[in-house]
């Protein structure tokens, strides 16, 4: 069966009536394939359901390995998601848009420029001031008369929709720091690989020249003639909504992904926190909205910004991109004016239509939008600067009253039927349908030279109600196969992007916790491992020696992650899964994945393949009530876990690897300790013991050593002895501290005789001090020597943990604000006051 | 009349500050009723890096950083300023207030520019009850002067003046449900009242300069800065009222900054770089008659 033709013949049945007629981006009226479609129709004409639903769990484990996420606001991340169809557009159909698209950023970046200087637009009404004034995208501490230097438009998305006739229409400028970039890449590396006979067939402008012109861009944008400017991007963090696009651009382009924390103003140049000193950069590519990136003239309250970079910027010590201010563009009310704006700058008819838009600062406009509303349908109204969902909710009267109070703040807008395409549905595990559903494109344009040049291609989303709902990538077919790739014969391809990163100490911070996180979720599967081998075989029978074994053994696990289930089951799917539960493997997961977000664009893609690993192995455990699920899924994480190594045998030796080094070093050196302080500083009798040093052994990973060396003879001294003073066993207390002593030596800020390296001393000598029999030598029921040695082990190891924070990871005391001042009146003797500063966070 | 203004700021802080950023707006306006003679804004520690530039409303603003470590940080502002009382004709007082709406008459004269002040602005929401407030004042056809300071009147009347009731980010609110207030308090709330019906009203910011008590001598340093509003009487012309002194400002204020509101031009804010827990500020304004 194919599922093209299933698809023609379901939309060109008669409907009852009532659908909104939309245009299809596949199927003609006759109920014929579309022109682009016919070419490919070789390919794609046999591709049957069956097909699409393995590609389609393809391509959710590609985008689960990648560790590809996307948050709503105030959402968790979540994965990604890609339709295994493309939508495909031939070149007739995509020129005339790629025309009005390069005018469209032509025409808004001659409306920037004007808005931040000279205002002829407002002088002379072609613009209603309050239309702009009214925005707060517009930034007056951007808009001086002192400010000579020219701040193009950059970079643009727009997002647009097909009316029912197929016309494209904007729906949408996004001017202000445009995302999806990256997305769109990425849709295309997955569907390339998951579809080559498809991808190979269709003859489709491939993306990297674009890349390659955008990087190029955006070193041409540094002022001055300089041999070598250095470029970053500005993310707000890895919690933001769109941090993976973010990291993809960053290291697709080969530029350091950094934070407002890891930049500086000095002297009025932007500085970036490379150890000790200070790097100037020279552009910035902007992923942190205006009115937070500087405390000092924008919105204090911000953690997000850098103190001075507006002024930076007003001198052109700094190029930021876009500039700050060009979220003014994407008032939605600019689209009544766009004809006339055009014409006016331009001396051109407008090629490319917005949706037909009021805004209710004019009379006409409110009393047009008024009369709409009654006949709501099809027709929305929302706030120039809020969300389209903020209205939602409003009665009548509220609406009505609202745009009374303030009509200059509202636009009406008509809905668009928007294009319908197949979108695939997945109705259980590898199996579903193609069903069409609407869909809007984002388009991106970018000023490279003095011209604009939209990228050949888009990130295509699938509409659910009004929430977007998945992805599609869009191929635009080549008119001839000798075109050059997005029309740029002459671009070089990128050389040597790999980011050339001089470590700041925030970067440090979380390869220190990629260590310690990995190493944790490690040596707690490997317990619980232990452990729920004992579960399996003795839990039904507490009194025999196993029984007695695996209370110990639970005791080790409690002392780390606590208890809460008295059901050994439960527990242990709650050690493996609750995320909410503070020491379980899950919130490690947590831990480690935030700590890898943070310097995601300095790590090889395969760091996510182990969460694809660990989170497939966790969902097959929530769906199976089977014991023995527990032990298959554990082993499982712990094989996600261990690939971990691997990325980072195959990293550059610089100080982020031996940061790595020293978290995984110190978490390992204290997992021990805690576990043989729950295990072994207790006589329970030989056997009992026995079996306890068995199953310590397998949860320290040394069990075929021991074995080797002792010859199976299990005793406390010569577990004692291999696990903390062997200095050949990998595993062993003396040669974490080895390991230590190395990593830490090795970093920058380090100095032979700092407080760490001091700590680590000191712990060697304590360890080399002590003998093994005096350890294991017995007072009462216990080894009151032991259980001595390990706590103060432990917290010296606590100890050096904070003393590696407080030299390797402070990048100084963060910014607050000089309390505001408090006005005070005349006759008033002199103020003086006492002001509380905000606590450091 | 001609003064010597010296406005002092002194921040003292429990621990060293490593870096410190500030803007400030300490440089009195040249107006065509007032000159200035001349200008200096002088921080200690010495800067690393300052400037001195025009703001998007014409302001003069001083931007500086300090990268000296620091336990105290000193921004002195002094100037000599000629100030005259400004002058308004019968005819410009005497306009009906409805067409000096810019957002409804957007062809008049200055209207383009005038938009800005009459638009809701960070620290002056719209709230109904301000409207309401106003209503009385502004009644149909009533001359603009007149209808204005009758609103400063009852806003003197109605409020008091109190140090304990507000902060500075009190909102017109909190204002209005309080019925007290300082003076930039009383501009916020005459902004607000003023705006939301449709009128361009600008926040001032300045010195009042004092009279000591009868018999008493002037004490140094015992003026404060102050603030008042401007209400767009059409094309370039302004008129400055105090609702706090229940006065139009006269030869005895000097204008140093406008604004929407106070967040646009307070005379002096930064971000600071420091382990410090608590900070002291003490300010010093000084309003000296200068002997023709």
């Amino acid at each position: 069966m194919s599922l093209l033709r299933d698809y023609a013949a379901g939309v060109t049945q008669p409907t009852l009536g009532g659908e909104v007629a939309r245009f299809d981006e596949v199927v003609g009226l006759d109920g014929s394939l579309r022109t682009p479609w016919k070419g490919l129709a070789e390919v794609a004409v046999d591709l049957t359901a069956a097909d699409l639903g393995r590609v389609d769990e393809d391509i959710a484990r590609a985008l689960a390995d990648d560790g590809v996420t996307y948050g709503r606001p105030g959402e968790r991340q979540g994965a990604w998601r890609l339709d295994p169809m493309p939508l495909v557009m031939d070149a007739e159909t995509w020129t005339p848009l790629e025309v009005g698209l390069a005018q469209r950023a032509e025409l808004l970046n001659a409306v920037l420029t004007d808005l931040y200087g000279e205002q002829k637009l407002l002088r002379d009404g072609v613009l209603p001031p309050a239309l702009v004034l009214g925005h707060p995208g517009f930034t007056r501490v951007m808009a001086r008369s002192s400010i000579t230097d020219p701040r193009p438009l950059v970079v643009s998305g727009t997002d647009l929709g097909r009316d029912d006739r197929g016309e494209w229409r904007v729906l949408a400028d996004r001017t202000q720091a445009p995302s999806g970039l990256g997305y769109a890449m990425e849709n295309r590396r997955i569907l390339s690989r998951m579809m080559p006979e498809l991808y190979r067939s269709a003859g489709l402008h491939r993306m990297e020249p674009f890349f390659s012109a955008l990087r190029s861009a955006l070193l041409q944008s540094a002022t001055g003639d300089l041999p070598d400017p250095r470029v970053v991007v500005l993310s707000p963090g890895s919690a933001s909504e769109t941090a993976y696009d973010q990291a993809f651009i960053a290291s697709a382009l080969g530029f350091p992904l950094v934070q407002g924390s890891d930049l500086v103003v000095r002297d009025g140049w932007v500085q970036m926190r490379v150890f000790g000193r200070l790097e100037r950069v020279d552009v910035i590519l902007r992923r942190v909205d205006a009115p937070w990136a500087d405390p000092l003239e924008l919105r204090g309250d911000s953690q997000l910004g850098v103190a001075g970079l507006v002024e930076a910027t007003r001198r052109g010590r700094v190029r930021i991109v876009n500039g700050l201010g060009a979220g003014v563009l994407e008032n939605p009310a600019l689209h009544a004016f766009m004809p006339a704006l055009c014409e006016e700058l331009l001396g051109e008819p407008l090629r490319l239509a917005s949706v037909p838009t009021w805004w209710c600062g004019e009379p006409d406009g409110l009393e047009l939008v008024l009369d709409r509303l009654d006949g709501s349908d099809g027709f929305i109204v929302r706030a120039i600067d809020e969300p389209t969902s903020s209205m939602l909710d409003l009665t009548r009267d509220e609406l009505v009253a609202r745009l009374l109070a303030e009509p200059h703040r509202f636009v009406g807008q008509e809905r668009l039927p928007l294009s319908q395409a197949p979108a695939w549905r997945r109705t259980s595990y590898g199996v579903g349908e193609a069903g069409p559903q609407p869909v809007t494109l984002r388009a991106f344009t970018l000023r490279y030279g003095s011209a604009y040049r939209p990228l050949v291609g888009g990130l295509v989303s699938l509409v659910e109600g009004d929430q977007p709902g998945g992805s599609k990538d869009l191929w635009v077919l080549k008119d001839d196969p000798s075109d050059p790739d997005q029309g740029l014969p002459d671009i070089l391809p990128m050389t040597n992007v790999r980011a050339s990163m001089g470590t700041v100490p925030r970067v440090l911070e979380d390869m220190y916790w990629f260590g310690r996180y990995a190493e944790r979720v490690e040596d707690l599967l490997r317990l619980v491992l232990a452990a729920h081998g004992l579960a399996e075989d003795f839990s039904t029978r507490p009194r025999s020696t196993g029984g007695a074994g695996l209370d110990v053994m639970m005791g080790a696990v409690r002392r780390l992650a606590g208890r809460t289930h008295e059901d050994l089951d439960r527990e242990f799917r709650s050690v493996l899964l609750d995320a909410t539960r503070r020491g379980s493997v899950s919130h490690g997961l947590d831990g480690l994945r935030e700590a890898l977000s943070g310097v995601r664009d300095q790590l090889s893609g395969d760091v996510w393949r182990a969460f694809g690993t660990t989170d497939r192995a966790a969902y097959s455990l929530e769906v199976s009530t089977h014991s023995q699920q527990v032990n298959e899924s554990a082993g499982r994480m712990l094989g996600g876990i261990l690939s971990l190594h691997g990325v980072t045998a195959s990293m550059i030796r610089d100080e982020g690897w031996h940061m790595i080094g020293v978290g995984r070093a110190l978490e390992r050196a204290l997992q021990l300790c805690q576990l043989l302080a729950a295990t072994t500083t207790v006589r329970r009798g030989i056997d009992v013991d026995r079996e306890v040093l068995n199953s310590v052994l397998a949860a320290a990973e040394s069990s075929v050593t021991h074995r080797r060396r002792y010859r199976g003879y299990v005793r406390p001294g010569g577990v004692l002895e291999l696990l903390l003073e062997d200095p050949q066993n990998p595993r062993s207390l003396a040669f974490c501290l080895a390991e230590l002593a190395e990593h830490l030596a090795a970093l920058p800020a380090s100095t032979g005789s700092s407080r760490p390296e001091r700590l680590v001393i000191d712990l060697q000598e304590a360890l080399a001090d002590t003998d093994i029999a005096t350890l294991v030598a017995i007072g009462g029921v216990g080894r009151p020597n032991l259980e001595a040695f390990l706590e103060t082990t432990i917290g010296q190891l606590v100890r050096l943990g904070e003393a590696i924070t407080e030299l390797h990871h402070t990048s100084g005391p963060a910014p607050q604000l000089l309390a505001g001042l408090p006005l005070v009146d005349s006759f008033t003797p002199p103020v003086t006051g006492e002001v509380v500063l905000r606590p450091q966070p | 009349m001609k003064y010597a203004v010296r406005h002092t700021t002194t921040y003292t802080y429990d621990d060293a500050v490593s870096d410190s950023l500030g803007v400030a707006y300490l440089v009195p306006r040249t107006l065509p009723w007032q000159q200035v003679a001349s200008y200096d804004v002088t921080v200690t520690p010495t800067p690393v890096d300052s400037s001195s530039d025009e703001d998007y409303y014409g302001n003069r603003v001083t931007y500086f950083q300090v990268t000296e470590r620091h336990q105290q940080l000193v921004v002195d502002g002094v100037s000599q300023v000629e100030s005259l009382t400004p002058v308004h004709t019968e005819e410009a007082l005497g306009r009906a207030w409805e067409p000096l709406r810019p957002l409804r008459e957007p062809a008049s004269r200055g209207a383009w520019q005038a938009t800005d002040f009459a638009l809701a602005s960070p620290l002056v929401e719209q709230v109904p009850a301000a409207h309401d407030y106003a209503a009385t004042s502004l009644t149909p056809g009533r001359a603009i002067g007149e209808a204005v300071t009758d609103l400063m009147h009852r806003v003197h009347a109605d409020f008091e003046y109190d140090k304990t009731a507000t902060t500075v980010t009190s909102t017109v609110g909190h204002i209005l449900e309080k019925r007290a207030g300082v003076c930039q308090d009383f501009a916020h709330l005459m902004l607000a009242c003023l705006r939301s019906h449709g009128l361009a009203v600008r926040y001032v910011s300045g010195y009042l300069a004092t009279t000591p008590p009868p018999g008493k001598e002037r004490v140094v340093g015992a003026d404060a800065s102050h603030a008042w509003v401007e209400v767009w009487l059409g094309e370039d012309e302004w008129l400055a009222l105090d609702p706090t002194n229940d006065q139009w400002a006269g030869d005895r204020y000097v204008t140093v900054a406008w604004g929407r509101d106070y967040g646009d031009v307070p005379p002096l804010k930064g971000v600071i770089f420091t382990e410090a827990k608590r900070s002291t500020m003490r300010v010093s304004v000084d309003v000296a008659p200068v002997p023709e």
